[in-house]
């Protein structure tokens, strides 16, 4: 509710005062400006999304890489290891083997 | 708790546009950059849109952020030591808009030189027709201030008006 003026300066002051008319292109820029605004605001959010997701695959993939190159070391580790143990049995049967063929030949020379 | 009424961006652009617009333009005497603040503010509004409960909400805060708005680009003017009334007709000429009567024209160029709280008290009541209580709290000041600053303005501008304004006003 307006206040009532008190005198005729008031009243003048209140006419002098009307609201004015906005210029008839500021909906049009303030509409622009916010289409605008929307745009880019969706384009942050995709472009985001889009990094986060190459973020995401290259964690992914460097994972992956360190995962594999593990994983080999081990398999490759567990074949060298079976190959020592393959030597090791192989060289206690021929150990064995001259064992007891030097056993054999020590009770024929007595 | 749902609500009834679901904001309308267009709309109250179309609404309020010309409170915001008037405001801005008598608090800084700068058409385009008044028209600068407008769409700030409105673009403000548009983020907050989710905020606003009612028509009332709207307006009442369309007004608050137009002041809010309005003192920063003057006090933004101020550090760069512009006078931007000094500017008014040669930059931004009315040709576009409608015109005023001469002793509008007058009263806004007197209203000019008043103190920025003064003029914005004074646009608020005469504007607006807003009550001191409501101008405090649009402006977020106290009360007191308000009505000291009122009182002021009015006096300033009335001693203003009774040396150049004679022949157009009655009760000066």
């Amino acid at each position: 509710m307006a206040p009532e003026p008190v005198d005729d300066f008031e009243r003048e002051l209140r006419q002098a005062f009307e609201r004015r008319p906005a210029p008839p292109s500021l909906k049009r820029k303030i509409m622009e400006r916010r289409r605008r605004q929307n745009t880019e605001r969706i384009h942050r959010r995709v472009v985001f999304w889009q990094r986060l997701a190459a973020s995401v695959l290259l964690a992914v993939a460097v994972s992956g890489v360190f995962l594999w190159r593990d994983m080999d070391e081990r398999r490759k580790g567990e074949a060298a290891r079976d190959q020592v143990f393959t030597a090791l049995r192989i060289a206690h049967h021929a150990l064995s083997e001259m064992n007891a063929q030097l056993a054999a030949s020590g009770r024929g020379a007595q | 708790m749902a609500r009834d009424w679901q904001p309308d961006f267009e709309q109250l652009v179309d609404e309020h546009q010309s409170m915001v617009y008037s405001l801005a333009v008598r608090m800084t005497g700068d058409r385009g950059l008044a028209e600068e603040i407008a769409q700030d503010v409105f673009l403000d509004l548009d983020k907050h849109l989710g905020k606003i409960e009612s028509p009332l909400h709207a307006r009442l805060w369309l007004r608050r952020v137009a002041m809010s708005r309005t003192a920063d680009a003057l006090r933004r003017q101020r550090v760069r030591g512009m006078d931007l009334w000094v500017e008014v007709e040669e930059s931004h000429g009315a040709s576009a808009e409608v015109r005023q009567s001469p002793l509008g024209a007058r009263l806004e160029a007197l209203l000019a030189t008043l103190p920025e709280p003064q003029r914005a008290a004074l646009v608020l009541r005469y504007q607006e027709g807003l009550t001191p209580d409501e101008i405090a709290e649009t402006c977020d000041a106290p009360l007191a201030t308000v009505k000291s600053n009122l009182q002021r303005g009015l006096k300033l501008l009335r001693a203003k008006a009774q040396n150049h304004l004679k022949e157009f006003i009655r009760g000066a």
